[in-house]
């Protein structure tokens, strides 16, 4: 009996049991000393079904796994790994390029072991992570690759263990990045970065770790201005910044020390980031809300109503569930306030002014044409943005603008988007003398009369003193032109300073609004340097509102329509009151909403002297950077031009509530359809465009596309542009694909429409053979079920 | 359906037409034959010798030594034989076809192949080269032993006591006082026994994983009998040593050992001048009574205490155990804390 009992606890001891069992039957065998002999038996016969286990001899995967579920039995297997462990780390060191793949165990190998278990003895191994951080700093050259690879990605487990923190981490990789030849490793050393930093904010932002790793990338750029290194720390620094992981002042100083960089890499590196970084960061963030495969909640109910329930499905429900109302939250959650970098630049008058010098005006500087254009629009965007003053850049632009010049129109894109309301006109006005004396004359091409006379509009809107009458007026006949790009255009200058000028045109130039304003005196003139005092949209529109409120409630309570008294005070506190405006009157302002969004078709359908054509971007944009201050107070003063508008007494006095703003915003609306503004205002005003955004080469050159015609090329081009895939198919075709491709099958219709033909011959045939008695039968009982009126039956 | 049109009627005649075989012809080729033909600017022929004279015994030895790294068992195997071949042949007076020093290099790593017949074959090899040559390249051979012993297959682990004995016997000295040699191979043959240097565990021997079938007695005598000898080469008066101290033909000169240069390859090794810094484990002990500093401080009490319980345990392990306790005792006879 005792020596079955031993015989089946031996027959446990194979891998599944832990030692600790093993142990038990030390015990039993050595108190029941006269069984050894027979357990002993037993184990030499056991030999050979234990001899099959032999070939996991060498299984770290299996050891790995009994480690981790109990590591105070296995100590002793781990240890004895540590040590070979060791031994191949001696023998790799000896020679730190041989391959590692002789023998059963691999170096690799026992890396991943020891760093799947280190969590689970951290005291033994506490050498082996600065083991592989001193083979990787030291020798990645020379290692093989999957080698390098693999303690590379062991490092970054033993991060997310936790049993390295983030910035040895980054310490560690971040160097071998910049200095590493290999181009396998840098892309996964960048990914590995970028993914830990990730990580390390994803709770909550881990200021002490960014800081540190600005710090250093700061360093690298400012440490060496020479190399492309510098490379590295823009790479990082937008790919994060498109994360919206770093959104700070720091990030952008980094950039701005690129930008500052002598190698032209680094510094176009840096300049890109300046001008389209933000732009990135929107998409993605659009890109991230809206993609990430939609889950069709309906759909999975539905499923787990009919098929097999099983608690991972009832799990995944639950997830899905999860998922859709967390995204539902996000989709409701405000808009996180993301200033663009341009904002967060530190002193940008120096930073403008060293770019200017370092990359543009110093002779010694030796970077290609289509760098410097970057530079150079990054220069033009600030100071169109800050309003900065940076006069030697006209002095520069003035040099390049001829019709010969490499890509001139960004060079026109440049000047203009580098002037605005504080630049001074006589340094502007040589400008658009030349680009006038140069793009535009009779003699000139169409195309170049389009842009010269587009870019000189794009200056003038920014700075209307700019321009002489004479020029005005010899520009401006350039819209009896025969081409229609150069007509648009001119056409452009034209209404542009019926707004901004008119006394600078001819009489017949000026247009009815203009002449009455003109004649009213209202025109105001203008001058350099002068700023219209800051004011709300609107605002005397809501005062009226209030007014007239005012003056009914009083008349209600059988009082004199003037005098304030105590109530209205009390009146006002509880608007105060009643912060969440939605119930008043919401209802009765709908209407007007929409009536405005009819609008938008009425004005493209009654302008009639100026910009007939729906599709002219030139023409429209001059509209939308017009400022929506002036056009509001072109509003009001039609209405009441004699008298000079003082300052709005409630803008000076109150605090306007949120009410008080929805009503100015509804005001606002009814007053676009109610008042007689010129239509080409009222497009403007419906899509005024972000003063942040950039003037580009493109929207020089539109004019001159208006008119051309397009090649044969261009036009099928066109014409299949709405085509996604490149065959044509029908639509029957396409919506079947469709449905394919929402998993759904044919209708019925369908699948008898499809039927083979030699199938369904039975039931044709039978229909034909019936006898003549049958058919009597089945028309009998037709005609009777008719009589009946139908199947069921209607009477009885 | 009877009557099918006669375009039809053509097609599927033309599906079943036989081709027409004709004498003198070349033979029609098949619908779906597929033309394998290819042009190429040159073909290269990797492995073809245009020499007509045979290669020398030193080409083949490198052609051998290169196919150590075949992938195939039996190539490496019959490589290693055939270098042995030539090794035991060889007259001891004329240099070998390949140095020592470029054979050792590319075979020490098969030490721990996976199969066993180029591991035997290896060994066979190790033990046809001249036993001067070995002394240099000891600290080599030892890194790949050690790996050896603490192997996770069992197999290998057990071939490499088999290496470490000849290797003692080899180049006994080099191997015990070599960088590394005596500490971290002590440390080796403790976790091989499972004899702990701390004695907190209150339970006798746990098993093992890796040793749950092995744990039977052939191997722990294996491995007792490999620590005897390698204590007895580290803790026993060198050979050497001692010849050259019975030595008075140089009368009035005395201690002339210590004042010529060593006849040891490397000299200087000790100083460490260009290898990364040394912690304890890794240092050199050239000593005969460093070596028994060392051992009292870090093993002894374990290796008592382990021999203890394993002569307690009895039959041949208690016998191999007592061998190795007689060996402790007159290695550290002299020896004052």
């Amino acid at each position: 009996m005792k020596f079955r009992s031993v015989r089946a606890i031996r027959l446990g001891t194979t891998f599944t049991r832990g030692p600790a069992e093993i142990l038990l039957v030390a015990l039993h065998l050595r108190l029941h000393g006269n069984s050894t002999n027979n357990g002993k038996n037993k184990i030499n016969t056991m030999k050979r079904k234990l001899g099959a286990l032999e070939k996991v001899d060498a299984d770290l995967t299996n050891l790995q796994y009994k480690v981790r579920r109990d590591p105070g039995s296995y100590f002793d297997d781990h240890q004895q790994q540590y040590v070979q462990y060791e031994t191949q780390r001696d023998l790799l060191l000896q020679n730190p390029s041989t391959s590692d793949n002789t023998g059963v165990v691999r170096l690799g190998d026992l890396i991943d072991f020891l760093a799947h278990t280190a969590d689970c003895f951290p005291k033994s191994t506490t050498q082996f992570q600065n083991d592989l951080i001193q083979i990787i700093s030291q020798h990645h050259d020379e290692l093989q690759p999957d080698l390098r690879d693999k303690i590379v990605s062991n490092l970054v487990l033993l991060r997310n263990k936790e049993i390295i923190d983030s910035s040895v981490l980054l310490n560690t990789l971040f160097p071998i990045l910049v200095s590493t030849t290999s181009k396998s490793l840098r892309a996964l050393l960048f990914q590995k970065i970028i993914s830990d930093l990730r990580s390390s904010n994803s709770k909550a932002t881990n200021h002490r770790l960014n800081r540190t790793i600005q710090t250093v990338l700061f360093n690298l750029l400012t440490s060496d201005r020479e190399t492309t290194k510098g490379l590295w720390a823009v790479k990082i620094t937008r790919e994060l910044w498109k994360r919206q992981i770093w959104t700070d002042a720091k990030a952008v100083d980094i950039m701005k020390e690129a930008c500052l960089s002598e190698n032209e890499k680094v510094m176009t590196g840096g300049t890109r980031f300046f001008l389209g970084g933000d732009k990135e960061r929107e998409e993605a963030a659009e890109e991230d809300s809206d993609s990430d495969g939609e889950i069709d909640m309906n759909k999975m109910r539905h499923q787990a109503g009919i098929n097999k329930k099983t608690k991972k499905k009832g799990r995944e429900l639950k997830k899905a569930a999860a998922t859709v109302k967390r995204k539902e939250r996000k989709k409701n959650a405000p808009h996180p306030l993301n200033f663009s970098a341009l904002h967060l630049l530190h002193d940008p008058q120096g930073f403008a002014e060293t770019l200017f010098t370092k990359h543009v005006q110093n002779s010694k500087s030796k970077i290609a044409l289509e760098s410097k254009l970057l530079v150079l629009q990054l220069v033009s965007r600030l100071v169109g943005l800050h309003k900065l003053t940076v006069i030697s850049l006209y002095s520069y632009l003035l040099k390049h603008l001829t019709p010969r010049q490499n890509s001139v129109t960004s060079f026109l894109a440049i000047l203009a988007q580098a002037t605005h309301s504080l630049v001074p006109p006589d340094v502007l006005e040589p400008l658009v003398q030349k680009i006038a004396n140069e793009f535009v004359s009779e003699a000139s091409a169409s195309e170049v009369a389009a842009a010269g006379l587009n870019a000189i509009r794009e200056v003038c809107v920014r700075q209307p003193l700019a321009m002489n009458d004479t020029l005005l007026q010899d520009l401006v006949m350039y819209r009896k032109s025969k081409d229609k790009g150069v007509q648009m255009a001119a056409r452009g200058l034209l209404s542009l300073y019926r707004e901004v000028g008119a006394e600078l045109l001819k009489k017949r130039d000026r247009g009815k609004d203009a002449t009455i304003a003109l004649r009213a005196g209202d025109s105001g003139d203008r001058r350099y340097g002068l700023e219209a005092s800051g004011e709300i949209e609107g605002i005397d529109l809501l005062e009226q509102w209030k007014e007239e409120e005012r003056r009914k409630k009083r008349e209600a309570a059988g009082l004199p329509a003037d005098a304030a008294t105590d109530e209205e005070v009390e009146d006002e506190a509880a608007d105060w009151k009643n912060w969440d405006v939605e119930s008043d009157d919401s209802d009765s302002s709908q209407g007007w909403i929409n009536v405005e969004s009819d609008g938008e078709d009425i004005v493209l359908s009654d302008s009639d002297d100026e910009n007939t054509d729906p599709k002219k971007p030139a023409a429209k944009k001059a509209k939308l950077s017009n400022s929506a201050t002036r056009e509001s107070s072109a509003a009001t003063t039609t209405t009441n031009p004699s008298e000079p508008k003082p300052l709005s007494k409630l803008l000076t006095t109150t605090i306007l509530t949120p009410a008080d703003l929805k009503r100015l915003k509804e005001l606002q609306a009814s007053s676009a359809i109610n008042s007689n503004l010129p239509s080409s205002k009222r497009a403007a005003f419906l899509a005024a465009r972000h003063a942040d955004e950039a003037i580009t080469a493109e929207t020089i050159e539109a004019a001159a596309a208006i008119g051309r015609k397009s090649t044969k090329e261009e036009k099928i081009a066109m014409a299949k542009g709405d085509r996604e895939s490149g065959k044509h198919s029908s639509t029957t075709a396409i919506r079947k694909a469709k449905k394919e491709s929402e998993g759904k099958s044919t209708t019925n219709k369908e699948k008898a429409r499809k039927k083979n033909f030699l199938m369904t011959l039975g039931k044709a045939k039978g229909k034909n053979k019936r006898s003549l008695t049958d058919i009597k039968k089945t028309m009998k009982g037709d005609m009777e079920r008719r009589k009946r009126g139908g199947k069921r039956g209607n009477i009885g | 359906m009877g009557g099918a049109s006669a375009k039809r009627k053509k097609e599927k005649k033309k599906d079943f037409q036989k081709p027409k075989l004709k004498v003198g012809k070349a033979k029609p080729k098949a619908a779906n034959a597929t033309n394998t033909s290819f042009k190429a600017k040159a073909i290269a022929l990797k492995q073809q010798s245009l020499s007509a004279n045979a290669p020398t015994v030193e080409a083949q030895c490198a052609h051998h030594l290169g196919l150590l790294n075949h992938k195939s068992d039996t190539q490496r195997r019959d490589s290693l034989a055939y270098l042995t071949s030539v090794l035991s042949t060889h007259p001891p007076n004329v240099p070998l076809p390949q140095p020592s020093s470029v054979i050792i290099p590319t075979a020490q790593r098969l030490i721990l192949d996976g199969s066993n017949a180029v591991r035997q074959q290896l060994l066979k090899l190790l033990q046809s080269l001249p036993r001067d040559d070995i002394a240099g390249h000891t600290d080599q051979l030892l890194l790949h032993t050690r790996a050896g012993m603490t192997h996770l297959s069992t197999e290998i682990r057990l071939f490499a006591l088999d290496v470490l004995e000849w290797l003692l016997s080899a180049a006994g000295d080099d191997v015990v006082s070599c960088a590394g040699g005596w500490v971290k191979t002590l440390k080796c043959f403790l976790s091989l026994l499972g004899w702990k240097n701390d004695t907190s565990s209150k339970w006798s021997s746990a098993m093992s994983f890796s040793k749950s079938s092995s744990s039977d007695a052939k191997v722990q005598v294996k491995q007792m009998n490999a620590l005897t000898l390698f204590l007895k080469t580290g803790l026993f008066p060198s050979q050497t040593w001692t010849a050259a101290r019975g030595g008075a033909e140089h009368f009035p000169l005395w201690q002339t050992e210590h004042h010529v240069l060593s006849e040891r390859s490397n000299t200087y090794a000790h100083l460490n001048l260009f290898g990364a810094a040394r912690d304890e484990e890794a240092e050199m002990y050239e000593d005969r009574e460093d070596r028994q500093r060392v051992f009292h401080d870090r093993a002894e009490a374990s290796i008592v205490s382990g021999i203890e319980l394993v002569i307690k345990g009895g039959g041949e392990p208690g016998r191999a155990a007592a061998q190795l306790r007689k060996t402790l005792k007159d290695g550290m006879i002299d020896y004052r804390a």
